[in-house]
């Protein structure tokens, strides 16, 4: 059975029809990347999933339980769901080592010193423990969304939510996120990254939902995708961004 | 010497009314967040009012106006206050701006992670918000200090009074006036100094607060 | 009630010849701030240390010391220097000192934050240093800190009110007057806060008006 089943979810915002209908699954250790235009929903429907937005209508079935369902404990979901920005948004009253503790101390209820000892594993593994008692300002944009992935990654989450994590970083940062990224793919962690990039989403993901206009018109592997797809939408997408690079 | 007793008084009065300003402009800021109309209503109106009203014309208000109303208030209360209520004004001002120059996104992370609003509030505005805040904090410290003089007119033996009966004593009112200056500007020194070793303490790259 | 209105209306004259000084005073301490605090801020730009270190000692100390004790000195003290000052006199010249080190520290902020290479392109145009600070930097820092400077006048409106503890005849000292007559202390000071809110009021809305004209294009302050 899927870790994350979603039906037919609609999301209006006043009379706007942002989201008309998705169904996208997610097993457990699967990794899918979502794709789009720019405006097509693809951050409405990721935020609709651990329901920092409230869908208008549809279900979204995660661990076997329908979570649009009133009397769900919605931050407990949310522990559960690990969820990384485009900016980063790390807390920068708070060095890079306290940002990862801060919600196994505060919502994981662990002792400081599990926290920490956690924290430092966890930042080994992206290279981050040299720069442990920096503050987020000081750190590069590519250092800053290494520790946002491992800040999200460290409450041992069922499935990790990313929007856009190379968007705001320069080729080389870029590089070392997707890097990153690709090791937890390897590692079977189950994702959910929402991008542009056909370069990371070709490397981190085994397969590729397409949206357009609050709709999934496609879902295949990278290189049926990519070229030469039969649907107009999916192909003019692909032509511009790749010839782009 | 009695200036500097005095002095003792003053330093009780700033302190005392810089407590009560940081609690109520806390409590007003925290308010403020709520988006409550009634609410907000109330608040706008408090720091129209209490920033408008000069610091002396409140003092008289409570200390001379509302025992006619039968409300009687001993002087250091009046003081602390009319100050309080004043500053407390401002600071809401302050804590309101700094609370919203905290990054949108770092709260919705909070969120994203679970936290409840109480400790997204807690564990992420506030300390922001208080790094933030720390020049205004200083101006409004400064402005405490600077109006504290005026509790002579309400009979607490602060520096003025002292010097004001010193002055009429000895008749050398210019060595004296000096003298209340150079201390005030010793107590405030002072007070910068403890706020920067304070502030030093708890500085953080990249939170910006000029 | 009744009786205390009567009484407003019996004292009208002198309520009205108080409030006349308040203002006077207040618009007088505007000016004279201003013109002083642009002297001030000046003397901050001067190349020699000297000058800098004097001036900064200058605004520190008047904004950390309070304006009572500089009224009080003036007013009290010099008299013992055979100095008599009338209290007009001492207002004026003790509120410009303050005011002055207030605008100063305001229109310093502002030129903190100004794009130095501005300052740059005019100096290699071959404007002299005053040239500079009069058509390049003035008008920018001035227009940056008009929230600033607005506000200061308000201040200034408030602090006008300690004017009567040196015997000068403005409106709170009116307003004095008439409680110590009729002992209605609440009424009185409750009209006073209500005159001074009303007072404020007006000075918002000039206030907003001048900062709309004053707007520039990309010059969000
Ligand atoms: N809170 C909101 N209120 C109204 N419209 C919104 C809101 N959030 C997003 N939208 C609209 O929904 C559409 C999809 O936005 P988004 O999901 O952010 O797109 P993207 O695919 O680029 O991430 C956009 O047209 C956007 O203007
Ligand atoms: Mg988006």
């Amino acid at each position: 059975m899927a870790l994350l089943e979603v039906k037919n979810l609609v999301k209006k915002f006043d009379d706007k029809d942002v989201l008309k209908g998705i169904n996208v699954e997610l097993s457990e250790g699967q990794s899918k990347v979502v794709m789009g235009g720019s405006g097509c929903g693809k951050s409405t429907m990721l935020r609709c999933l651990n329901l920092l937005i409230q869908p208008t209508s549809g279900e979204i079935i995660f661990k076997g339980e329908d979570i649009t369902r009133p009397g769900v404990d919605v931050r407990k979901l949310r522990q559960d769901i690990g969820f990384v920005f485009q900016h980063f948004a790390l807390y920068r009253h708070l060095t890079v080592q306290d940002n990862v503790t801060l919600g196994l101390r505060k919502l994981k209820k662990m002792s400081a010193n599990d926290a920490t000892e956690k924290a430092l594993y966890e930042l080994e593994r992206v290279d981050m423990v040299e720069h442990r008692h920096k503050y987020p300002a000081q750190l590069s944009g590519g250092q800053k969304q290494r520790v946002a992935i491992v800040r999200a990654l460290a409450m041992d989450p069922a499935v990790l939510f990313l929007d856009e994590p190379t968007s705001a970083l320069d080729p080389q940062m870029t590089r070392e996120v997707v890097t990153v990224i690709n090791k937890l793919f390897l590692d079977n962690i189950t994702m959910l990254c929402v991008t542009h990039d056909p370069f990371l989403a070709k490397y981190i993901s085994d397969s590729i939902v397409f949206l357009d206009k609050g709709v999934v018109v496609a879902e295949d592997i990278a290189e049926r995708l990519f070229y030469d797809h039969p649907d107009p939408r999916v192909r003019h997408f692909f032509l511009s961004v790749i010839d782009h690079r | 010497m009695a200036l500097a007793k005095g002095a003792g008084y003053t330093i009780l009065v700033t302190i005392a009314s810089v407590c009560a300003g940081l609690a109520i402009g806390l409590l007003m800021a925290v308010l403020s967040r709520l988006q409550w109309k009634p609410l907000s209503l109330f608040l706008a109106a408090y720091l129209y009012v209490f920033r408008s009203i000069p610091v002396l014309v409140l003092l008289f208000i409570v200390f001379f106006g509302l025992p006619s109303m039968g409300i009687r208030i001993p002087p250091f209360t009046a003081m602390v206050l009319t100050l309080g209520l004043i500053s407390g004004a401002y600071l809401a001002e302050i804590f309101r701006g700094a609370m919203s120059a905290v990054d949108r996104d770092e709260i919705l992370a909070a969120e994203a992670m679970g936290m409840s609003r109480m400790q997204s509030f807690l564990y992420i505005i506030l300390p922001q918000m208080f790094r933030m805040s720390i020049p205004g904090m200083i101006n409004e410290f400064t402005s405490i200090l600077k109006y504290t003089p005026f509790a002579y007119t309400v009979g607490i033996p602060e520096i003025m009074k002292e010097a004001m009966s010193l002055a009429a004593l000895t008749l050398r009112g210019v060595e004296i006036y000096l003298a209340v200056g150079i201390i005030y500007f010793a107590i405030y020194k002072l007070f910068v100094m403890l706020f920067m070793v304070f502030e030093k303490k708890f500085r953080v790259p990249g939170l910006a607060h000029e | 009630m009744d009786a205390f209105i009567n009484d407003l209306i019996a004292y009208s004259p002198q309520i009205m010849a108080g409030l006349k000084n308040t203002v006077l005073l207040m618009v007088i301490m505007s000016v004279t701030g201003l013109i002083g605090g642009v002297a001030v801020f000046y003397l901050t730009l001067s190349r020699a240390n000297a000058v800098r270190t004097w001036v900064e000692r200058y605004i520190s100390f008047f904004i950390g010391t309070p304006l009572l004790v500089h009224l009080f000195l003036m007013y009290y003290g010099l008299p013992q220097l055979g100095v008599h000052l009338s209290a007009f006199t001492v207002c004026i010249i003790g509120f410009t000192l303050n005011v002055s080190a207030y605008n100063a520290r305001y229109l310093m902020t502002a030129y903190h934050g100004l794009d130095k290479t501005e300052l740059e392109a005019a100096q290699a145009q071959g404007f002299t240093p005053p040239e500079i600070f009069r058509l390049i930097i003035l008008p920018q820092v001035i227009r940056l800190s008009v929230p600033s400077l607005t506000n200061q006048v308000i201040q200034n409106l408030k602090d006008t009110s300690v004017a009567f503890l040196i015997q000068y005849p403005d409106f709170f000292a009116q307003v004095q007057e008439i409680a110590s007559t009729n002992f209605q202390f609440f009424k009185a000071y409750m009209t006073a806060g209500l005159v001074y809110l009303v007072l404020v009021s007006i000075i918002v809305l000039a206030a907003r008006r001048l900062e709309k004209r004053l707007i520039l294009p990309g010059f969000q302050t």
